[in-house]
């Protein structure tokens, strides 16, 4: 359930954030895409429009709410679960909503802007989706986001964090059919995060060598995956020194994409931005490097999968 | 009888479907000798791997470190597999008869979107025991999964007949979005247990932390139970004999009408 | 060079219908003659022009955001394994990009017509479309609920709307333009839908979805563009569409227009207990109406998943499916959305839409104006389409496969008294030279000297849907892709694209109302031409207006 930025832009009188501090993490969304801009169908602006914010903690994007929702940590998947009941008018225990830090009535009140809004969109960002529950929270979002079309116009979309995460997903959605946690060893794609996603195959140590694009593992995953990165052969394209460069074998340093390379970035609502570089710089981009890695690969004996292989349905 | 030995643990993960008796029974010593196994991106010789004694029989046992080896029982309609040692993911995934003993423990995937059969896990298991994988409908649709020890998370998720009990404890969403079939928690679970679950029995003999979205109906001691609890020793997982059930529906955000039976050790 | 010899052809497009003849390549081009070069002894076999898919879903932001909502489908997709040759992939119900066309070669389809492109998200389409080997692209660009557009009808301004689209069309680097379910999307944007003509349209005053229609086919014609205004009308799906559908041939008003997918919108009854087949009223009035043409947009039983810009019939079948749905607006512009689907032939609405299909293609007594398609993958995958060229060719077979649905359905159909067996000409008709002709490529579709050498040859098969499925040879561009039934040889596609004409000032008009409206910079809202893989561009069309059913450019 899902729109481009400029629907919100245009239409939206209610915009929830969840999990996420976007006055600090994403700091032009307000003002580009969100609260503060007038919108087509929205020509009062701010005032147009609904702020709520739903977090653990009281952040500084709280100031920019007209409602502040503060649930008790690890209860964000009870919440959104009581919401989707309370839309569809089920009976709930009043206690028992009052566990996540929430009464009955803010929960209801909330339901019902929800169904109200002529326009509504729900950000989720890493507080929600990378928290205990992980995607089954996001799920949640997604879920409650789907089922409120029965009432009104209702849009989920997470916030996704730096680089070109989503340029990722859907280049690999459509040479491969599956957003990430891909898995191309029987010569065709297959997919289980959990088995193939990138952190779970280093905490396992189920590869033996890994090529780093885009990406800090060093610094963000988990000590195990860490010290698999450094035990085995890793590779590491990029233009900086990062903790990941530092435990690699191999560093190749590549020029900054939209700075000194040309490239293409996916806005987090998959809308693609051509990026033109400012400068002129000494090295190659990352896809120059994979060019000719890959022509170098061509020369050795050829792979040939076994066709045979294929794992039927 | 064949017995197979792995000679030392794979270096990467070893795809190893072919360790089925389907596969496996019709077979001479030299072909399953010969029988494909995928060494990450490598189709290898299962005889690289294992030692291999004896022909293809409908009883296979399986003895070593295994925790690498994947997809062991996958499909399998019949005979029995006996493993000496922990075992990787997937085990007897997508499988219709036959049974699986497990003298270790296995990863995730016990019996992902199993049919029927039986697998018995003395250690412990992974997440996602008897579950559907991602995008699909339904999980396990039939068959029995034991788990004497403990489990991961999702256990049962999407299940929508047969059993799974484990004795252990098991982690978040046990029974997530389930429904039909029966799943036993024999000391409880953590977080979310029924999460968006629209029919089907969960039975615990610990108390669970259940979702706001769940509701107490009735003190309960149904008949069927009884019946149930004869099965259930039957399998070496007996329910207590006294006590009664707190009953709770839900999940009233689907709406479903799952169950929770939550033992209560003094009749209310 | 290459010469194929001994085979017998069917070049409809030039009155050959099955003749033995030689058809010599040089260039990538059909020559009169060749010396020397290679010989593929076509005895006993059948040569067509390469298949031409006029409506299909092969790339863009709503097809991948579909791959990604279906992976226990994906897990049943044969997959492609890596070689040599082939990149890896699945194909399924929304194949991969390059899986996608090794599968279109596959069953010799050398050109296919991408039809539903937003402009925001066209630079991604045709990222996919580079990806997309072998098979020759256009596409069509949405516009139906385009706001820019529909506020200038709004105030009455035809002529800067008319700028305004062509502007768009090459912005998109489209081929052609699309409308799917006018002024119904942009209501949807407000959780509304605009099912008849002469309904308002949620947020506008005057315009209506009769209005948007007539003003759009007309900017087409007077553009001259060389494929009509590509139609998805309202309504789509629904019990007593029909009116609907027959409504909106009149408000064409004699303008050309492309009506997709008929199958969805010629439906009688109340609901869904009472829907039955309209295929003879619509085709009735289609035969009358030279200046339609249409593509069938069939159904099979089975499982697929539907994707369409009609956001509102999506929602509908999310809630009569209760299975997952997935929704894109796309800002300004148009929504798409996703639900998987299972057609099953025990469901009486399915079998309705089953038949109502295969009728009109065997009602529309024109094969020059009505082609084969399935919507992919909204009716079917398009690598089942020799399934439905079997029904087509063989009465008894059909008649055997009426008897899979109920049998109280029947009288709702009138597939049970057709009796019509299509000939391999009319199929080379419904597959190639029509579509080729109603998409205005003048050198795709035939085997005329000039034409680009895009050639299928078949086994002669007693069973139609084994003969189309697997081809013994395909040339691409002179090049042979497929031989003895293998992939041999990955060519790349060509993009075609058209730049019709519009006063340069529009873009001083477009600049601050897009910046209003928009979350982008202007200037990074067209596609570069340097973006589009293999772009060839192609002028409004000389002959613009010429009769669909006319012999052969």
């Amino acid at each position: 359930m899902s729109c481009t930025l400029g629907e919100v832009k245009n239409r939206a009188d209610l915009i929830i954030y969840w999990g996420g501090n976007p006055a600090e993490c994403h700091p032009r969304h307000f003002t580009k895409y969100t609260i503060m801009q007038k919108g087509k169908y929205v020509p009062n602006g701010r005032k147009g429009r609904t702020m709520v914010l739903v977090d653990i903690r009281e952040t500084p994007s709280a100031k920019a709410a007209d409602i502040f929702l503060q649930v008790r940590p690890g209860k964000d998947f009870e919440v959104l679960t009581l919401l989707r009941a309370i839309v569809k008018g089920q009976r709930i225990d009043p206690r028992a909503a009052a566990e996540t830090g929430l009464t009955l009535e803010q929960l209801t009140d909330l339901a019902d802007r929800m169904k109200r809004a002529k326009f509504g969109v729900l950000f989720f960002g890493m507080g929600l989706s990378m928290t205990r529950g992980k995607h089954m929270n996001s799920a949640a979002a997604l879920t409650l986001a789907a089922e409120l079309n029965a009432f009104t116009k209702f849009v989920a979309m997470p916030m996704r964090g730096h680089g070109n995460v989503t340029g990722a997903d859907v280049v690999l959605r459509y040479t491969t059919g599956y957003p990430f946690g891909i898995n191309l060893c029987r010569g065709y794609p297959r997919f289980n995060p959990g088995e193939f996603s990138s952190v779970d195959l280093l905490v396992r140590g189920d590869v033996d060598a890994t090529l780093v694009l885009g990406a800090d593992p060093g610094a963000t995953m988990p000590q195990p995956a860490i010290d698999h990165l450094a035990r085995t052969p890793t590779i590491v394209l990029d233009p900086k020194v990062t903790h990941t460069s530092r435990l690699a074998r191999v560093h190749i340093t590549t020029a900054a994409t939209g700075i000194t390379a040309p490239g293409t970035v996916y806005r987090m609502d998959e809308v693609p931005l051509p990026l033109r570089p400012p400068l002129k710089g000494p090295y190659p981009s990352d896809e120059e490097v994979l060019r000719r890695i890959i022509a170098a690969v061509r020369k050795k004996p050829a792979w040939e999968p076994d066709p045979a292989g294929v794992m039927a349905g | 009888m064949l017995t197979l030995t792995l000679l030392e643990p794979p270096t990467v993960p070893l795809e190893a479907e072919v360790l089925s008796p389907d596969v496996l029974a019709p077979l001479s010593h030299a072909e399953v000798r010969a029988l494909p196994v995928y060494h990450g991106k490598r189709r290898l010789r299962l005889d690289e791997f294992f030692e291999v004694e004896g022909d293809g029989s409908d009883h296979v046992t399986l003895h070593g470190d295994l925790g690498r080896v994947r997809w062991v029982g996958r499909k399998m309609t019949r005979g029995h597999i006996t493993i000496h040692g922990p075992v990787g993911m997937h085990l007897g995934a997508h499988m219709r008869g036959g049974h699986i003993e497990v003298h270790g423990s296995a990863a995730d995937w016990v019996g992902g979107e199993m049919a029927g059969g039986t697998i018995h896990v003395r250690g412990d298991a992974g997440g996602q025991v008897g579950s559907a994988y991602r995008g699909s409908v339904s999980g396990m649709s039939g068959g029995t999964i034991l788990v004497e020890g403990a489990a991961g998370i999702e256990v049962g998720m999407r299940m929508r007949r047969g059993l799974i009990a484990v004795r252990g404890p098991v982690r978040d969403f046990a029974g997530l979005q389930m429904k039909g079939g029966t799943l036993v928690l024999m000391s409880g679970a953590e977080l979310r247990a029924g999460a968006w679950m629209t029919r089907g029995t969960i039975i615990s003999l610990k108390p669970l932390r259940l979702l706001p979205t769940f509701g107490l109906a009735c003190d309960y001691a149904p008949a069927f139970l009884r019946l149930y609890a004869r099965h259930l020793a039957g399998l070496g997982f007996p329910l207590p004999a006294d006590g009664s059930y707190h009953r709770f529906t839900g999940d009233a955000a689907v709406p479903g009408k799952g169950e929770v039976l939550q033992w209560q050790p003094h009749p209310a | 060079m290459l010469r194929i010899t001994g085979g017998t052809v069917y070049d409809p497009a030039n009155g050959v219908h099955g003749e033995v003849r030689d058809v010599c390549i040089a260039g990538g081009k059909v020559v009169a003659a060749v010396e020397g070069g290679r010989t593929i002894d076509a005895s006993g076999m059948v040569v067509f022009p390469g298949g031409v898919d006029v409506h299909t879903h092969v790339a863009g932001a709503a097809l991948n955001f579909a791959r990604g909502l279906i992976p226990e489908q994906h897990r049943k997709a044969v997959p492609v394994v890596h070689s040599k040759l082939r990149r890896a992939g699945l194909g399924g119900v929304t194949p991969t990009t390059f899986a996608t066309g090794y599968l279109y070669a596959g069953m010799g389809w050398t050109t296919v017509n991408e039809a539903a492109v937003p402009v925001l998200s066209a630079k991604h389409t045709h990222e996919e479309l580079r990806d997309t080997p072998i098979v020759d692209k256009t596409c069509c660009v949405l516009m139906a609920n385009n706001e820019l557009l529909l506020d200038l009808l709004e105030a009455g301004e035809y002529e800067r709307a008319r700028d305004v689209l062509a502007w768009l069309v090459w912005a998109a680097k489209a081929y052609g333009v699309k409308a799917v379910n006018p002024g119904g999307v942009a209501a949807w944007k407000w959780g509304k839908d605009a099912k008849r003509l002469s309904d308002p349209v949620e947020g506008y005053g005057k315009m209506t979805p009769g209005t948007i229609v007539a003003a759009l086919a007309r900017m087409v014609d007077d553009l001259h563009l060389p494929h009509p205004l590509h139609l998805h009308c309202n309504s789509l799906g629904n019990p007593g569409n029909v009116d609907v559908t027959l409504e909106t041939m009149k408000v064409l008003e004699g303008n050309r227009a492309h009506l997709a997918h008929l199958q969805y919108h010629a439906y009688g009854g109340d609901d869904w207990g009472t829907i039955r087949s309209e295929a003879v009223a619509v085709a009735d009035a289609f035969n009358a109406n030279p200046n339609l043409t249409a593509d069938a947009g069939a159904v099979l039983f089975g499982n697929t998943v539907t994707i369409t810009a009609d956001g509102p019939w999506q929602h509908l079948l999310f809630q009569l499916t209760g299975k997952k749905w997935a929704n894109l607006d796309v800002e300004n512009e148009t929504g798409c959305g996703v639900v998987p689907y299972a057609y099953k032939p025990g469901s009486p609405a399915n079998a309705v839409q089953w038949a109502v299909g295969l009728e009109l293609l065997l009602l529309i007594t024109d094969p020059w104006r009505i082609y084969l398609t399935t919507d992919h993958p909204n009716g079917a995958p398009f690598w089942r389409y020799p399934e439905i060229i079997r029904l087509l060719m063989d009465r008894d077979y059909r008649r055997e496969q009426l008897n899979t649905i109920p049998g109280a359905v029947h009288s709702r159909l009138v597939l049970p008294e057709l009796t019509r067996e299509y000939t391999l000409s009319e199929i080379a008709v419904i597959t190639s030279a029509g579509p080729a002709r109603a998409l205005g490529l003048p050198h795709k579709g035939h085997l005329g000297v000039g034409a680009d050498a895009d050639v299928a040859i078949f086994n002669v098969d007693k069973d139609p849907a084994r003969m189309f499925a697997y081809p013994r040879y395909v040339i691409k561009g002179g090049e042979v892709v497929i031989e003895e039934g293998e992939l041999r040889q990955v060519v790349e596609g060509r993009s075609f694209a058209v730049r019709p004409a519009y006063d340069e000032a529009v873009e001083a008009y477009l600049r601050p109302v897009f910046q209003q409206q928009y979350t982008m910079s202007f200037d990074n809202y067209p596609v570069g031409p340097d973006r589009v893989h293999g772009l060839e561009v192609v002028g409004p069309a000389t002959q613009a207006g010429r009769e669909p059913g006319e012999p052969g450019a």
